[in-house]
């Protein structure tokens, strides 16, 4: 019986053995063939672009894109010296992003140019060669923006000469440079025009020809005191009025009339008096957001002395702007000098501080903070929903 | 032949490095607002920089013999729209026209603040243009 | 026009707490700047060891710290700090010409003075000794009062931002 037995044992075995590495090659991972992440057509709801001005490694600046709902970074561009903002179209496809580089890194020959990114593979489709003159400031939105139809992009320019670079989006051209001296940065009110903000409180209303270039140029009466209560650069735009905050937090409503026009509309406190004897105010740099289907303007708010409204602040505060009251107050986990709101039906808040590189996650509705995204960059600044 | 800082600013550093104890030379009120409201891009001595701020010290004495030069002093936002009142606009004029000129006219009409305060009641869209007319430049 | 001074003092104990901490946020980038080819004079341009600044009881605090008196407006790394001080850039550095300048209080002799913050250029920041201070800043639409700008655009060897410095050019009151 015995060597029925080993035989069996034998066979047994084999079997044993023929299992194991029947098992063993099912389960081997496949091989992967590796490739490149692209990105949907469509950008989600909840996507943001945090804009990293890298003020430690300026020739370093980048672009993360974020997506506020998982937390997950999706994807970078690299954008040069001194960078301020991408410029995202709405009809989506591309962006644009004006950049600068020295040949030789910090040195060397200075060329500016609006490079010209796809959104699905984020790489660059081309450039268009623009003056070596962009400011190099601290980053705003109205460094560069496109007129209303999306038909020009407006980058302006200080050396510390100041004008406007015109780029036709559409034949990929520079198309001229306009004269602005005395004002400064370019807030679009149409199709075929813009203004700029003027040192004397008036502001310099620019309108175009077909092709880009200058049609007219007025300035408009003292609509503001620059040296009293200065209107803060960082404006924010409500359908046809731009809506600026002062240093004090007076609100400015700027409001576009036929034809590219502009005029003053009443100034309205943002704060109560007991919130000023407070000492409240708003501060940042990025500091207004709006969402529009609701009408509501969200400020970072702080307490804090004069000529402090460029430090940031551990709260939100959110307007109607209907009836000019205050509806909510969000407690914000971290102090944040930049915010920015989704523009959908559920929307999300974010804020960001130069002091670190954090993005933090609210939800809109009840205030609650969500998530932080770390690691982007070195001093996220400008905050973009494509 | 060096061009020499504003004689205040000399000055001050003179006393500075001889006697710490002695009060400062204060520097005269016209060189002090052009100081604070010009120097940075037009420089101490008026050169500015080649291609991106214009110099004053061949352009002040002769824009300053026209009714048009003058106005243009005036009106470039530099001068129209810094934070000097009419009066201490027009000493500050006054003051670069006589020390910044490379060659300082014998006759120069000074400027008064009510003519200023006419100049400056309409702000110059058209500034490049203006400049390189007034002067027979390309703009 | 403004009041620089008026109340800077207190100000500037205020805002001392404040300015301390090493890891200070930006604010924009200051710019100091004097041309090396303009003012022969100056010992940059000579490439003479600078005089150090007089210290002591008329000069009081450390240059290399944002609540030296002399910072009061300053926006950026402090060339104290970069192998400079605050009247020369670092080796290797242009010093740009165009500029911004302020006035600052001198608690050490009572005197305001008047100070250029020339930007030193032509290489990446230094990242040592931010300091950001906006004591009388304004916004970028009136840019002889702004720090928010890359003071730079007037060196010759491009905009790469590297310190500011903080030179004494003139006495206010």
């Amino acid at each position: 019986m015995s060597h029925v037995r080993r035989a069996a044992a034998g066979a047994l075995a084999a079997l044993a053995l023929a299992l194991a590495l029947a098992r063993a090659a099912a389960a081997q991972l496949p091989l992967e063939p590796g490739g490149v992440t692209q990105l949907p057509a469509q950008p989600g709801a909840h996507w943001v672009w945090v804009n990293d001005f890298s003020f430690f490694a300026l020739p370093d600046g980048k672009a993360f894109l974020v997506d506020g709902d998982s937390g997950k970074m999706l994807g970078l561009l690299s954008t040069g010296y001194s960078f301020d903002s991408l410029v995202v179209p709405r009809r989506g496809g591309v962006i644009y992003s004006p950049e600068t580089y020295f040949s030789r890194g910090t040195r060397g020959t200075r060329t500016d140019v609006v490079t010209i990114y796809d959104t699905v593979h984020l790489a660059a489709l081309g450039e268009v060669k623009i003056p070596p003159k962009r400011a190099s400031m601290m980053a705003m939105m109205a460094g560069q923006v496109l007129t209303d139809d999306e038909r020009f992009l407006l980058i302006y320019n200080y050396t510390p000469a100041q004008s406007v670079t015109v780029v036709d989006t559409r034949a990929r051209k520079f198309v001229g440079e306009i004269d602005t001296a005395g004002c400064a940065l370019v807030y679009p009110t149409g199709p075929r025009s813009f203004f700029s903000l003027c040192g004397d409180g008036s502001l310099l209303v620019v309108t175009l020809n077909e092709q880009g270039r200058a049609a007219s140029r007025t300035r408009t009466k003292e609509l503001f005191d620059g040296l009293k209560d200065p209107l803060t650069e960082k404006g924010v735009r409500a359908g046809d009025t731009w809506l600026f905050a002062s240093f004090e937090g007076a609100l400015h409503p700027l409001k576009i009339t036929r034809g590219g026009g502009i005029e003053a509309q009443p100034t309205w406190a943002l704060f109560s008096a007991a919130e000023l004897a407070q000492h409240w105010r708003t501060g940042g740099l990025q500091h207004l957001a709006l969402h529009a289907a609701s009408g509501r303007l969200y400020a970072i708010v702080h307490r804090g002395g004069p000529e402090t409204h460029k430090d940031p602040g551990a709260d939100v505060w959110v307007w109607d702007l209907a009836s000019r009251r205050k509806v909510q107050q969000i407690s914000a986990r971290n102090k944040v000098a930049s915010i920015q709101v989704t523009q959908d039906a559920k929307p999300l808040l974010f804020g960001c501080s130069f002091e670190s590189n954090r993005l933090d996650v609210y939800d809109v509705a009840s205030g609650r903070y969500l998530r932080s995204v770390e690691g982007l960059g070195i001093t996220p600044g400008l905050l973009v929903t494509p | 032949m060096s061009v020499r800082a504003p004689g205040a600013a000399a000055a001050l550093l003179a006393a500075a490095a001889s006697c710490a104890a002695a009060p400062p030379a204060l520097t005269p009120k016209p060189q002090a607002d052009y100081m604070l409201n010009c120097q940075g891009c037009h420089l101490p001595d008026g050169t500015g920089a080649a291609g991106k701020v214009p110099s004053l010290r061949t352009s002040l004495a002769p824009l300053a013999r026209s009714a048009a030069g003058r106005r243009y002093l005036v009106q470039v936002p530099g001068a129209a729209q810094s934070a000097l009142s009419d009066a201490e606009l027009a000493q500050v004029l006054n003051w670069m026209v006589r020390n910044l000129s490379a060659r300082p006219p014998p006759q120069f009409r000074e400027f008064t603040a009510p003519e200023v305060g006419r100049y400056r009641a309409s702000p110059l869209v058209a500034v490049r243009a203006t400049r390189a007319r007034l002067l027979g430049d390309a703009p | 026009m403004r009041n620089p001074v008026d109340g800077l003092m207190e100000r500037w104990a205020r805002d001392m707490a404040r300015r301390v901490s090493r890891r200070r946020f930006l604010g924009s980038v200051g710019a100091l700047l004097f041309g090396a080819a303009t003012l022969p004079l100056l010992p940059v341009a000579r490439g003479e060891t600078p005089r150090p600044a007089a210290g002591g009881a008329t000069d009081p605090g450390d240059p290399q710290t944002c609540e030296y008196w002399r910072h009061c407006a300053i926006d950026g790394f402090l060339c104290s700090c970069c192998g400079g001080s605050v009247q020369s850039c670092p080796p290797g550095t242009e010093a740009s010409a165009v500029t911004w300048v302020g006035t600052c209080h001198n608690p050490g002799d009572g005197h305001d003075y008047i100070v250029s913050y020339n930007d030193c250029c032509g290489k990446t920041e230094c990242g040592r000794c931010l300091c950001n201070r906006n004591e009388d800043d304004k916004p970028l639409y009136m840019p002889f009062k702004s720090n928010d700008y890359n003071w730079c655009v007037g060196s010759k060897v491009g905009i790469a931002y590297h310190c500011s410095t903080a030179r004494i050019v003139g006495v206010a009151k």
